[in-house]
Formats: structure tokens, sequence, C-alpha cells
């Protein structure tokens, strides 16, 4: 890997994050209320913190440059502001509680979605118009065309109403003793279950569709025949030879993809009352808790160009062509 | 031997007959498939659902015209059920296509005109003013739009006010239309912007610029007529994605409780409890229709992408 593509790509991804922070200031300056107003309006915060968070933030000087250089310090610093409902508490803290449910439950969706969805997509391409094929790709189809929270819902209502096989809200029971931590894990693995089959089937329809179009494309290479004409079996020309090209694709749409699983995320927090930063967003989006908000939308647009960054670096070492 | 300098507004190819003809010539093909013809099927039905509302299923009923039992599962008189307000489903549902169906319409003409715009300028003024549109389509692909939609929902209600109407269209829908509009036009942009650099190339356009046309006339005479195809492929796309977007974000409690959307009854059902208390028939109706809508969407626009997309012709 060329040192320049290192750094022009690394150079790309800090300009954003700087832009992202420059519109979250210009946004926050446009919301309802100054920042004065929002500060002084927050009972929680005690009025030595309101002095040092107005010299932090500059709000004696000038917008611009000085707020915004100010601001732009801050959020670098992790000094997010204080949230308006949670007895004013810095952001930061509030964000720090919900994080780590959210990363579990798409973590571990991603990768369920990406081994299905990859294994899928390549099994229909390779069979294409047959049976499989049809079913398969209708099946995606359908859930591309679904909104997460619609899976959700379904899921919830047949296997914890009708069927009451798990639990419908939450990450543990209320209330709950354990003995021990084998129990208590299995509590959270069975609220865990639900959500995490609805943003795994919320992806999979997306890839299968991705990674069938990507193999069907691959079959008309030379290579394929070559390796068919060299008497390889079927399915390890498809797993050997069709597949790593057919990846590559796939490895920029999961990363472009991250900024919607978003969306998703929220929606899918909200149907199963999972306390991570989906239902936290919901919940700051009915009080107008704008600085909670708006730490939220730093925190997940800089994981997104993170994530981006690292799909285009990894590009390079999955295809050798790629040399910019 | 002199020949009369042609005027660039001498150099216009009949082209509109062979565009209405182009466009009947696309929708038979559409039709001639068979997932292109589901896709067109059901989006005739909700059209036709969108367009009469009232005569099928009388005034959208309000918590004050609400006649039913409150949560009753579908009977006689309520063929699929009520709501907690005792509002009947149906009615909800079929009312619910129109203001769904309105608002994906207007965000994708929103969306496709800013993007169209960006790409063409972009691609065909090229140096500085491609790259820094390049730099902000690219801004707005990598965020996450969605969040930015709620940061800015709450911004643009503020500029706006609640009250009132735009076009007869309640404001708080107009302010959903605008910020799916401004979060989601990158990808049209990009689409665009390739397909006008390869345009610019080619000998037609140099043959206007030659004959002293106007950047804006080149633009708008040679280079839009050439990616018509491609914006109205990607349109319909874009319209799957615009009621995707309308659904969640309604359903996170941005849509206007007045005016209820799919995604609003959906909300409306969250809030109610709906799920948890086994009432399928308040979750089923508003959910088959989205996802009947965007499949439709999908289905057309893949076949007309198939169709459009000279490279991938011949390709199954």
């Amino acid at each position: 890997m060329s040192g320049r593509y290192l750094l022009s790509k690394v150079g790309q991804a800090i300009v954003t994050i700087i832009l992202l922070i420059i519109l979250n200031f210009v946004l926050f300056r446009m919301m309802p209320g100054s920042p004065e107003r929002i500060l002084g309006r927050n009972p929680n915060v005690s009025a030595e913190a309101i002095a040092a968070t107005r010299e932090r933030w500059g709000l004696d000087k000038p917008v611009f440059p000085d707020q915004l250089v100010s601001y732009i310090i801050a959020t670098a610093n992790g000094d997010l502001g204080f949230s308006f409902v949670y007895r004013g508490l810095p952001v930061v803290d509030v964000l720090a509680d919900r994080i780590w449910p959210t990363v579990i439950l798409f973590g571990l969706g991603e990768i369920i979605a990406i081994i299905l969805g990859v294994a899928l997509g390549a099994y229909t391409g390779w069979k294409r118009g047959g049976l499989v094929d049809h079913l398969g790709n209708g099946a995606s189809l359908v859930l591309y065309a679904t909104p997460y929270f619609l899976i959700g819902m379904t899921l919830l209502l047949v296997f914890s109403v009708w069927l009451g096989w798990f639990p419908t809200y939450g990450m543990y029971q209320v209330g709950a003793t354990y003995n021990g931590y084998f129990d208590q894990l299995t509590d959270f693995l069975s609220h865990l279950a639900l959500p995490l089959a609805t943003v795994a089937l919320g992806l999979i329809g997306q890839y299968s569709i991705v990674m069938r179009s990507s193999i069907v494309e691959t079959l008309g290479e030379e290579y394929i025949t070559t390796a068919r004409a060299k008497g390889i079996l079927d399915r390890n020309v498809l797993r050997r030879h069709a597949m790593p090209n057919a990846m590559l694709p796939m490895a920029t749409l999961i990363a472009i993809n991250l900024g919607y699983v978003v969306a998703g995320a929220i929606t899918v927090e909200v149907v199963f009352n999972w306390p991570g930063l989906g239902t936290l967003t919901v919940d700051a989006l009915t009080a107008r808790d704008y600085p909670v908000l708006q730490g939220i939308f730093v925190i997940l647009s800089v994981s997104v160009v993170f994530a981006n960054l690292i799909a285009d670096l990894g590009y390079q070492f999955l295809d050798p062509r790629v040399k910019a | 031997m002199t020949t009369p300098a042609l005027t660039p507004d001498q150099v216009v190819l009949p082209r509109r007959p062979h565009r209405v003809a182009g466009a009947v010539g696309v929708f038979r093909q559409i039709i001639r498939r068979r997932t292109g013809l589901l896709g067109i099927g059901i989006l005739v039905f909700f059209t036709f659902l969108a367009l009469f509302p009232t005569i099928l299923v009388g005034p959208l009923q309000t918590a004050t015209t609400a006649t039913g039992p409150r949560m009753a599962p579908p009977q006689p008189g309520y063929p699929l059920g009520t709501d907690e307000l005792g509002r009947s489903i149906l009615n909800l549902t079929v009312h619910g296509a129109r203001i769904s169906m309105v608002i994906g319409l207007l965000a994708t003409v929103v969306t496709v005109f800013v993007g169209a715009l960006v790409g063409i300028v972009a691609g065909f003024r090229g140096g500085r003013t491609d790259a820094t549109l390049m730099r902000i389509t690219d801004f707005f692909l990598v965020i996450p739009t969605f969040v930015l939609a709620l940061i800015l929902a709450p911004v643009i209600t503020s500029l706006f006010g609640t009250e009132g109407e735009i076009l007869g269209i309640r404001i708080t829908l107009f302010v959903i239309v605008i910020v799916i509009g401004l979060t989601s036009w990158s990808s049209t942009a990009r689409i665009i912007r390739s397909q006008t650099l390869s345009l610019k190339e080619r000998a037609f356009v140099d043959r206007a610029r030659v004959i002293g046309s106007s950047s804006r006339q080149m633009m708008l005479r040679h280079v839009l007529p050439n990616v018509t195809d491609l914006i109205v492929a990607n349109t319909v796309l874009v319209f799957a994605g615009a009621v995707l977007t309308e659904t969640t974000l309604s359903f996170i409690g941005l849509g206007d409780p007045f005016a209820p959307s799919w995604g609003q009854i959906l909300n409306s059902a969250q809030e109610a409890g709906a799920p948890g208390s086994g009432a399928w028939w308040y979750l089923a109706p508003p959910g088959v229709c989205i996802v009947l809508v965007v499949l439709a969407f999908t289905l057309v626009g893949t076949v007309l992408d198939e169709i459009l997309n000279p490279r991938l012709k011949g390709r199954r």
C-alpha cells in the first residue's frame, strides 16, 4: 500500500470529521433558543458549571471564528455539553452507558447477516434461474422492502406474544436476581435473541441481493471458464474462484451501509425497548434534549467515517488491482 | 461561399416524438417482464387508493368521529379491526396511502432535483466546482443522514412553525419532505455526474460549444436530455427509499398524528402497545402496504435499470 494513498484517505476522513463538527456547530446555533438560553434554561446545571462552560465554549466572544474554534476544541476533548433531561449530566456520560448494548446488538447482527447474506447470495447466484434462486431472491427482495421495525414487530408478535418463547422487552428481566453469572447470561441472551434476529434479517436481504448480482457477474469471466475446464469441482469453483472476487463489492457495501443501518438501529431498539443509543435518540427527540441528540450525531457519524476509512484501506488488501 | 452561421437555437434535434415513442416502448418492455408487471400492478392499485380514499372508505376518521369499539379485532363493519380510539384500521390505512405516497413523491422530486442539478453542474463544469461539489456529496454519502434528518427536523420546524399549510399540505409533512430531500440526494448526484462526464466528451456537445452555446444551454439542451433515462430509473429507486425513510421518521415520532401515514399508524400502534397485546390487525394492514409499495418500486426500478442500462443488456 502506498503511503500517499493512506495519507490522502486519512486526510479525507479528518476533513469529513471537522466538517461534521462545523455542521453540528451551525445546527446548534440554529436550534430553537441560543446555547446561552439552553444552558440557562437547564435548572440542573449549577452556576459554576454554566460559567465554566461559557468560558470553554467562548460564548462571550464573537461566533466566528472564536466560538467555532472553541467548539471544535471542546468537542475534540470529549465535551459535548449537558443533557437537559438526565439531571444535567454531561452528555458524554449519558452516551457512555448506552453505547455497549447497541454495539453488541449491531456488531453481532452485522456478522450474522454478512455470513448468511453472502452464503445465500452466492448460492442463489450460482443456481440462478432455478427454484432456489427464485425463492431466495424473492425473500431477499421482500426483506429489503421491509423496514426493520416491522420485522421486529412481527417477530415480537409471533415469538413473544403468541408462542411465548422470548421476553418482550428490555435487556434483562426487571428486578431479577441471579444465581450466578450463567443465569444472568441466559437471561441476557433470551432478551437479545429477537432484536438480534431482527437486525440480521433486516440486513440479509440487501447483502444477498448484492452478493447474488456480484456472483452472476463473475460467472461470465474467463477465469471461471478456465477453472471449469480444468475439471475443478463445481463447489470449489464457486468457493475458490468466484466468491473471492465477488466479495469485493460487499466490502464497500457493508461500509457504506453503516450510515443507513443506524436508522434501523434506532427503530429496532424502540420496538424491543433495548437500552441502547436508539432508544436514547427517541427519548432525546421526544424531550427535545438537543445536546444529547447532537452528541449521538457526532458519535455515530465519527464511527461511520472510521468504518469507511477502514473499508477503504482494507480494500487494498482484498484487491491488489486497486492502486490509487 | 459563406454559409450563414447557425444560431444555437437552430441546432435542435427533433427529439420530442422520439422520446414519447421511447417512453411507450420502455413501458411495454417493463410490463412484458413478470416482475415489472407485478410492480406496475401494485403501484396502479395503490395509486387508485391514494386518488379516491374518501369514495372508497369515507372521510378520514378522527378521535371525535370514531365510531367503533376500542382495539377490537376484525368484525362486521370493521373488516380490519379498530385502533385504541375506535377508528377503523381499514379507513386509516386507505387514507394513509394518499399521505405516504404524496410525501414519498414530493421527497423524491426534491431529492432527484437536487441530485441531478449537483450531478450535471459538477460533471459539466469540472475543475474546482466539481471538486467542491463532490466533496460535499461524499460528505453526505458517508455521514448517517438519518440522524442528521432527526436533528434537522426540529430546526426546520422552528423556521417554518407548525401551523398552516403549503400547497394544501400540512407544514409538518412539508418538513419531512424537505428533510428527506436534503439528506438523500447524494447518490443520485454521483450517478448523474459520472454520466455527464462521459457525455461532455461526445462530439455533439463539442459541436454545440463550437457554435457558441452557453454552458447553461449545453447543460439544459444537450446533457439533460441524455441523462433523462438515468434520472427516471434512479427516481423509481429513490421513491422506494423515500417511502421507507418517511415511514421510519414517522415511526419514531416525527410524523403528523393528524395526517396519519402508514408509518404514523405504526407509531400509534407501538405507543398503544399493539405488538405486546397481540393486536395483529393494527400492525398488518399498514405494514403490508409499506412492504408492497417499496417492493413494487424496487421491482420496477430494477427492471428499468436492466432495460435502460446498456451494460446490463443480455445479462439476466
